[in-house]
């Protein structure tokens, strides 16, 4: 006897149909994650304190010998609070800054697959590509609240401890405040945006392997060797296309009469490096064995 | 629920296979895609000619002779190829002079074609400014924050103002430090096509997407280093836009480059001209006297007749002609200067006939030079600098690169020229 | 991994069985379209897989090689957090729905807490509650009861036993006998990538017919092996004091009606011919038994 006949058949549910506003539900489960996540939180409050430290430290030594002294733009701090914003910016450029966003992106893809968890999002079902842009977007939204973690952090601290001034830019010529602030925040933008690339090698990075701490790593070790190669001279003609060639361009919203042509340079190459990075992932992604 | 004998599933294997290879293919032609919006561009200016229409030499030298001082602003990248050896200029992180002795920088310009003028050399995160105000100039460095300040003294203002009302072109005092432009690079080259040289116009060009002529400067002597110096000249404006010059030892790239990458003929904003120094700036001031000679013409000319009219500082002789020239400076004790005494430093002459290129090497030595405990490269151990840059010989120690050769003999003399090391080493016997 | 078509009816409780490393877990994998097949197709509801993954799996839930969740969302959020990444799925009714599936795996009271805080018997009943989110046409569990103390394994089993209850149809695959035998309806065998049989349990395990073990006195075992053989059972022996012979399997259906000689007309005629009748024995064969002689080899060795 099978059991078969002794069950009434289910009524077939009729096709799934798609619902509206479903792309956003996903991608605001991702960001609740990304954002709740503890060790995320953690790494933006560590990222928080840098401009934190860096203020206090300057306020300390400020009558000191070293006042008014330091690459980039420390030995500006002191004098007006809006540069500890991007003192912060530029000492977290070259390492923290990749290290958190490559641990957010590199974690994305494969801290799924390491926990298991990427077979039952696929069996929900949710389409690979679409899995991926909302993790494209989660990693992304990560990499921006960290930069304004320390860019919020630089502006509070530092109005606290020195004020707020004219600025003072790299030629010399003094702006009012409302165009300093216009300025900086328009660093804090590109910084933004020069994250993005790293964020495609980092997901790209995600989706070869079942260890995040592997692509989490290549994804650092990425900008690194970029900030190497670019230190090279016999490697100049490579140069203009690296990760992180354009990053410090953020200096050029600083000059007197900031160039488009520049700023459109540095993100034209973010812009290539997330095409390239973003179709590798999602190529491997969508073609992928899922086995974890 | 799986059903592998279904005859759907004949034709679905190669169908995925094939699906799964066009996804690779996406990155791939990403690649493409993005190679060919990097690269379009400047295969597009290499191979862009321009329909200007011809134009002989000696009318093209007169037009820029003649052409009125264009107001502009603009980029210029400045290349250098010297083949020295490797300076440890990671020692220097910011905008500064002595950039310009090897590699590449780029500056920024805004001038309105009069007396006002403002160059910028960029570093990456940093700045070095030359503003230039009619009898006044600031030199501003962002990196420590330090403004100099270069003035005229009371009487040599009002002959300066004078001068200015002439409506000849005011000189501005002297900067330590300058920066130079295409423009005055390229002034230089054609005052001094005149001599030992051949003047010819190539094919027509494009310098910072203008057409273009170049003037090819060639010097008739066999013995400099200098195998030519070409100077592209705006079709439109008659404005120097690049300067090149050739050694003898590469003829794939130049040795030097300045020229501009991006040029907008119209007059810059007021802010770009002018200069109040920034609040909390360190501040020096310096004035500078007015040369008893002051129309740039009559310079030029001084210059070119070169040697023997009693314009040398004593102990100074100049050998040779033209192209070939040697300056020997007597007298000078290089070493000690190094480590010690600055101010012997000013009296140590341009070389005369390649004014572009030694007047940027004195600039730089006065750069090595701490002026006041406080030179702009506090760092760098000039006597090290000095060690690195030169190699021993038999004489004493010689600084060769593509287009100079310097010469400090054991005891004190100084050869100077745009000629090969083995000249100057017979020079000083 | 080989022609496979496992034949689900609905409603079924379908064991999968086969040893570790036999190709269960590869197949399901297929199944659900988390691994392409290197050559060939595979069809899960009469769709193409993964192609038709969108269509086919909002009617699917899947407890795929233990259960996976975000270590730091609580049983009830990872919830939410999966059916927010279904397209077809209501968010209006996910409250009710979430709470439902937690309530029928007993999960009711721990929803809140953080799901590495579970037990290993919790975290397997939100793996099933993860499954029954939603109406499914079909459940396919892997290895329900991996890992899980004898309670778990018990109170899982009830589960299945349950759900197939109220009409559901259960993929269940296992490397365990004794879960297949006490669960499923039907039963599939794998190894080696091979189905090598299926069809409902009670047929599988008759299908090689029965063995009859007659038990009598000593001085009795010539007589009852020849009233043995002469009601037509077949390799009738004495062995160790007892008479042994096979009844094989004749007709279509399943159970005594299929097979040569009823076991019954046996003792009735030993009874008849007056021996006395010590023990009477009907040995089926176990799914062990049927494995090995399907494959010629031991369940747990096969690799």
């Amino acid at each position: 006897m099978s059991p078969a006949d002794s069950h009434a058949p289910l009524p077939a549910p009729a096709e799934p149909a798609r619902r509206r506003g479903a792309f956003a539900r996903t991608v605001r489960a991702e960001l609740r994650l990304v954002l709740g996540r503890r060790r995320n939180v953690v790494l933006l409050i560590g990222l928080a304190l840098v401009p934190l430290l860096l203020g206090v430290v300057l306020y300390v030594t400020q009558s000191g010998a070293f006042a008014g002294q330091g690459p980039g733009f420390i030995g500006r701090v002191t004098g007006n609070g809006l540069f500890l914003v991007i003192a912060s910016l530029f000492l977290c450029l070259p390492f923290l800054l990749p290290l958190c966003i490559g641990i957010a992106s590199g974690d994305a893809i494969a801290g799924e697959a390491s926990a298991g968890t990427l077979r039952y999002l696929l069996v929900v079902p949710v389409g690979r590509g679409r899995l991926l842009v909302s993790k494209a977007i989660g990693a992304l939204v990560f990499a921006a609240c960290a930069v304004l973690a320390v860019a919020l952090t630089g502006l509070v601290a530092g109005a606290a401890l020195f004020g707020v001034g004219d600025v003072t830019l790299l030629s010399g010529t003094t702006v009012s405040v409302g165009d300093g602030l216009l300025r900086v925040a328009a660093v804090v933008v590109y910084v933004g945006l020069s994250m993005t690339g790293l964020v495609a090698v980092g997901l790209f990075f995600s989706t070869l392997t079942e260890v995040p701490v592997g692509a989490m790593a290549a994804t650092v070790v990425v900008a690194i060797v970029s900030g190497v190669l670019d230190q090279l001279p016999q490697l100049s003609a490579i140069h203009g296309g690296l990760l992180t060639h354009h990053w410090l361009d953020f200096a050029e919203f600083l000059r007197l009469e900031p160039d488009p042509g520049v700023l459109v340079q540095g993100l034209a190459v973010q812009a290539a490096w997330l095409l390239v990075f973003g179709s590798l992932a999602w190529a491997r992604f969508t073609t992928a064995d899922v086995s974890s | 629920m799986s059903d592998d004998n279904a005859p759907a599933a004949t034709g679905a294997p190669a169908r995925r296979v094939h699906s799964s290879r066009a996804r690779w293919a996406v990155p791939g032609i990403a690649a493409v895609a993005v190679a060919a919006a990097f690269g379009t561009p400047a295969l597009i200016a290499t191979a862009s000619s321009s329909d200007a229409p011809d134009v002989t030499a000696a009318e093209l030298v007169a037009r820029v002779a003649d052409a009125e001082p264009q107001a502009l602003s603009g980029t210029a990248v400045y290349t250098a190829r010297l083949g020295l050896p490797e300076i440890p200029l990671s020692d220097v992180s910011g905008a500064d002079p002595i950039n310009l002795l090897g590699g590449s920088s780029t500056m920024r310009v805004w001038t309105d074609g009069q007396d006002r003028s403002r160059v910028a050399l960029l570093g990456a995160t940093s700045e070095y400014s030359v503003v230039a105000d009619g009898p006044e100039a600031w030199t501003y460095s962002s990196e420590d924050d330090a403004v100099v300040h270069y003035t005229l003294d009371p009487a040599d203002r009002a002959r300066y103002d004078e001068l200015a009302q002439d409506a000849s072109a005011g000189r501005a005092p002297d900067v330590a430090g300058d920066l130079p432009t295409p423009q005055e690079a390229a002034q230089q080259v054609l005052d001094l096509a005149r001599q030992d040289a051949t003047v010819a116009v190539g094919a027509p060009t494009t310098v910072a997407g203008r057409d273009a002529y170049p003037v090819v400067v060639t010097p008739t002597s066999e013995t400099t280093l200098v195998a030519r110096v070409v100077v592209s000249v705006d079709s439109e404006t008659s404005t120097p836009l690049r300067v090149q010059v050739w050694s003898r030892d590469d003829a794939d790239v130049p040795a030097l480059e300045l020229g501009f990458t991006d040029v907008t003929f119209a007059p810059p904003s007021d802010t770009a001209l002018e200069f109040s120094a920034p609040p909390g700036a360190s501040e020096r001031d310096v004035v500078v006297p007015l040369p008893p000679e002051p129309t740039p013409e009559e310079l030029a000319d001084a210059e070119a007749a070169g040697a023997g009219d009693g314009a040398l500082p004593p102990g100074t002789t100049v050998t040779g002609t033209g192209w070939d020239t040697v300056v020997e400076t007597a007298g000078v004790d290089v070493v000690d200067l190094l480590a010690a005494d600055p101010s012997s430093v000013a009296d140590l002459p341009p070389g005369v006939q390649e004014r572009l290129e030694s007047q940027g090497a004195q600039d730089l030595y006065e750069e090595f030079v701490p002026q006041d405990g406080s030179g702009p490269v506090p760092e760098l151990d000039a006597s090290t600098l000095y060690e690195q840059l030169t190699t021993e010989v038999p004489q004493g120690r010689l600084l060769s690169s593509a287009l100079l050769s310097v010469l400090v003999t054991d005891d004190g003399r100084v050869l100077a020229g745009a000629v090969p090391a083995d000249v100057l080493i017979d020079r000083a016997g | 991994m080989d022609g496979i078509g496992l034949e689900v009816p609905q409603g079924a409780v379908y064991g999968f069985l086969g040893p570790n490393g036999s190709g269960k877990t590869t197949t399901i994998r297929m199944l659900l379209g988390l691994v392409r097949p290197t050559a060939g197709a595979a069809w899960l509801l009469g769709e193409p897989m993964p192609d038709a993954a969108p269509q086919v799996l909002p009617r699917v839930g899947a407890l795929v090689e233990g259960p996976a969740f975000q270590p730091y969302l609580s049983g009830r959020a990872n919830l939410v957090r999966l059916d927010a990444h279904d397209v077809t799925s209501d968010p209006r009714t996910l409250r009710r729905r979430a709470d439902d599936a937690l309530e029928r795996v007993g999960l009711a009271a721990a929803a809140a807490k953080p799901y590495r805080q579970y037990s290993l018997g919790m975290k397997q009943r939100l793996g099933l509650a993860a499954a029954l989110l939603r109406p499914r046409d079909l459940l396919v569990l892997d290895e329900p009861t991996n890992g899980l103390d004898p309670q778990g394994t018990r109170e899982v089993r009830h589960l299945v036993r349950e759900l197939a209850d109220t009409g559901a149809t259960v993929l269940l695959s296992s490397h365990l006998l004794a879960e297949i035998e006490q669960v499923c309806t039907h039963v599939g065998i794998m190894s080696r990538g091979r189905l090598l049989v299926q069809g409902p349990r009670d047929e599988l395990a008759a299908a090689d017919g029965v063995e009859i073990v007659v038990t009598v006195p000593a001085d009795q075992l010539a007589a009852a092996a020849g009233v043995v053989a002469r009601s037509g059972l077949g390799d009738v022996q004495v062995v160790d004091g007892r008479v042994r012979a096979r009844s094989d399997t004749v007709g279509p259906s399943s159970g005594d009606a299929a097979l040569e000689v009823p076991p019954g007309r046996v003792s009735a005629a030993l009874v008849h011919a007056g021996l006395d009748l010590l023990g009477f024995e009907v040995r089926r064969p176990t799914l062990e038994q049927v494995f090995v002689q399907l494959t010629g080899e031991g369940f747990d060795v096969a690799r």
